[in-house]
């Protein structure tokens, strides 16, 4: 009993040895010696994405002979019977719905790691 | 609602918040730099920049806290290496000797209060005993989470924790409870 008093006074007399220590600046120290935020680099990431998605779609359009395919695809899908659109739309909510929820989680995994 | 450790990695993980960051060295910094005084023996101004280089070093390695461990325990972790890593450079004597014992038994030589009793008895526990001691005993770390600080066996965490205290007990022996 004397021994488990003894280390109780000990740890308490430990913890009370280790004051609060005010910050004092020193935050602010480490602040500034850190390297500069990565931001810059995605933003240069997603001008150059930006930029090819809108030098491929430019020349998509031009090679397409201005787009004529969008309309020929567009009428066939009107001809197509209200059945057939529906199950369609069902089919890419499906697939997108499908894309999103593995892209969310794996970023989720790569948080948790 | 206050945000809890695991939230400001993850938006320093994510977004490289630097203010996140700035929130985690506010909530440790007490801890960490009173940690690395006790281990540099109360050299306050080494105890600091030691502390810093924690900190950096934190912010580099972000991406290896996996969060199996509390944020405080991986961030001990860096700070003993950071500190030993000093060490090793200064070549610091981390033995006690009998003679050092004796003088803090002798009541000629005791200083009045126990707080400083204390940490001059603390500083004479060689660097293994005194690590352990108040990481164990001063922080709440687990024998456990002290082992993986440390870098040691659970067994040796145990034993050192255990010789600590005694030498400690013995050192104090005049404020302890009758």
């Amino acid at each position: 009993m004397e021994q488990v008093n003894q280390e109780d006074w000990l740890d308490g007399e430990l913890r009370e040895a280790a004051p609060y220590i005010d910050d004092e600046g020193f935050t602010a120290r480490v602040l500034q010696q850190l390297p500069p935020p990565r931001r810059s680099h995605d933003l240069l990431r997603a001008v150059i994405l930006l930029g090819m998605t809108f030098l491929a779609s430019v020349l998509a359009y031009v090679a397409s002979g201005g787009g004529r395919f969008v309309s020929i695809t567009l009428e066939r899908l009107v001809a197509l019977p209200a059945l057939w659109i529906f199950v369609l739309a069902l089919a890419s909510g499906l697939v997108i719905a499908a894309v999103g929820a593995t892209a969310a989680i794996s970023r989720d995994r790569g948080l948790q790691a | 609602m206050e945000l809890t450790d695991a939230d400001l990695v993850a938006r320093i993980f994510v977004d490289d918040d630097q203010h996140a960051f700035g929130e985690l060295v506010r909530r440790h910094q007490s801890a960490v730099r009173g940690l690395l005084r006790q281990l540099t023996r109360t050299d306050v101004a080494l105890a600091d920049d030691l502390a810093q280089q924690t900190f950096l070093r934190a912010y580099k390695n972000i991406r290896s806290f996996r969060g199996e461990a509390r944020f405080s325990t991986w961030l001990y972790r860096i700070a003993y290496n950071c500190f030993r890593e000093d060490a090793r450079r200064r070549k610091e004597f981390v033995g006690i000797d009998e003679e050092q014992l004796q003088a803090q038994r002798d009541p000629q030589v005791v200083d009045p209060g126990l707080r400083h009793d204390l940490m001059r008895a603390l500083s004479l526990l060689p660097l293994n005993e005194r690590s352990a001691v108040l990481l164990c005993c001063q922080n709440g770390l687990s024998h456990d989470e002290a082992s993986r600080v440390l870098d040691i066996p659970l067994g040796t965490v145990k034993t050192n924790v255990l010789r600590g205290r005694e030498k400690l007990k013995r050192m104090l022996a005049d404020w302890g409870p009758n």
